[in-house]
């Protein structure tokens, strides 16, 4: 897609209104919203619609096995995606694991459509994801520990919370709890365990640097930002914060995913 | 007699301890799965760091002045004893996100706009004056901020290498050295 002189202009100008407005210290979610219809504006589709159909046609086509991820089960039965996002992590009868979307989606694409888990491309896995959580918009969270599996990795998840680590001497809590709404960079620490409900913003497309993450890339990249070694994609630490989250965040509507973000 | 009871309660003890904790290998093994380089941080908290995860940042009040005490004698000073250094070297430390990284939580020079507000606003730092006490103070609080304030948001920098003693000296001149920008108006 080549872009024409005045989407490149408005492009820019929408580089400028999202500094220079992050210095005056607006509100993130209202400048969010008011980014993405100011993105709607101008090119007459948001990137979340682009990635959700891009999964939704991943979603669709034929694996080796010559199944598509409908015959998978992401928690309410085959091929049932209506709300199966907001009720995950749980753990899984046929894996015997506690699996997030990002890991189950990766389940489906081996166990199910037989491909080699190193043909598997990061960005597919998380343009399912979209599609899948797309569907999931206008639900409540609802995660349980009924499983001892789901309740260990709440506990590992709570444990991590908290922890201070590393050469910073800071962990998720230290921001996330102790400081919020002060800031290390442009935006104000979010509320995670409570009123900003975080959890149901993930996944989600950033604007402010044309991304789209799953929850595990955000958590990745918290660390990252405290210089500390980041737990890998699908790993048993990133399932256990996701889990502590998720739970803690129980009963949250999700306003709309995949979200909207700066 | 009572000797041998206790020599076998001594053996038992010992058998006891000496063996690996259950819950520690699970953890540590659930730790190994997001990565080697991640478990082996996680796994290095220091005895501040873990006292600091268990109590959540607040710190019973009867544990306070052992920990002051422990995190005080890790301080080191410059060989030559100088804790007023060279404020120019300091401002780069200073700007440094890999060395004192100090914007993400504290304005300084007034020209600089991008600050975070995580800690209080160090412009005109410099107001203190130079005496012994306050060169002191300025120079342990960066060394290692839980040497005054248990668990505070600071990290250690000076503890954990981030910087050089000599380092620390020179952002002590760069907050307190009166041609410094954060205290030129």
């Amino acid at each position: 897609m080549r872009l024409k002189a005045w989407q490149v202009a408005g492009l820019m100008a929408l580089w400028v209104l999202a500094f220079a407005s992050a210095q005056e210290g607006v509100d993130p979610r209202e400048e969010a919203k008011r980014q993405k219809q100011l993105l709607l504006e101008t090119s007459g589709i948001l990137p979340t619609e682009l990635v959700v159909e891009q999964g939704k046609e991943l979603f669709q086509r034929k694996g080796p096995s010559g199944k598509t991820m409908a015959e998978c089960d992401f928690g309410l039965g085959k091929g049932v995606l209506e709300g199966a996002a907001a009720r995950l992590p749980r753990y899984f009868l046929d894996t015997g694991r506690v699996e997030d979307l990002d890991s189950r989606i990766l389940t489906c694409m081996t166990r199910v459509q037989g491909y080699k888990r190193e043909q598997i491309r990061r960005s597919e896995v998380v343009a399912v994801a979209f599609y899948i959580a797309s569907k999931s918009t206008g639900k409540k969270i609802q995660v349980r520990l009924l499983f001892p599996q789901e309740r260990e990795l709440y506990a590992l998840g709570e444990k991590l919370f908290y922890a201070r680590s590393g050469a910073r001497d800071v962990g998720c809590a230290t921001c996330h709890v102790t400081y919020v709404g002060k800031r290390a960079g442009v935006l104000p620490y979010a509320d995670v365990l409570g009123k900003d409900q975080s959890w149901t913003h993930w996944p989600a497309y950033r604007y402010s640097n044309d991304q789209i993450w799953t929850m595990q890339d955000r958590i990745r990249a918290c660390y990252g930002n405290i210089a500390h070694p980041a737990p890998d994609l699908y790993s048993l630490p990133i399932l256990a914060l996701e889990v502590f989250l998720a739970y803690r965040n129980n009963g949250a509507v999700v306003e709309e995913w995949p979200a909207f973000v700066r | 007699m009572k000797r041998r009871t206790l020599l076998v309660m001594g053996l038992l003890l010992g058998l006891g301890l000496s063996q690996v904790n259950p819950f520690r290998a699970r953890l540590e093994a659930a730790l190994h799965g997001g990565g080697h380089e991640f478990a082996r941080v996680m796994l290095a908290q220091d005895k501040g760091q873990a006292l600091c995860s268990q109590y959540r940042d607040r710190l019973p009040p009867d544990l306070v002045p052992q920990f002051l005490a422990e995190q005080k004698a890790l301080i080191k000073y410059p060989k030559d004893g100088k804790l007023l250094g060279d404020w120019k070297n300091g401002e780069k430390v200073f700007t440094d996100p890999k060395r004192g990284n100090c914007y993400a939580c504290h304005a300084g020079d007034p020209k600089e706009v991008a600050f975070g507000t995580m800690g209080p606003s160090l412009t005109g730092y410099g107001q203190r004056g130079t005496s012994e006490p306050v060169v002191r103070y300025t120079y342990e609080k960066i060394y290692n901020a839980w040497a005054f304030v248990p668990c505070s948001l600071m990290y250690r920098g000076g503890v954990h290498g981030l910087f050089t003693p000599e380092e620390t000296a020179d952002l002590v001149a760069y907050l307190l050295d009166p041609a410094s920008p954060i205290n030129r108006r």
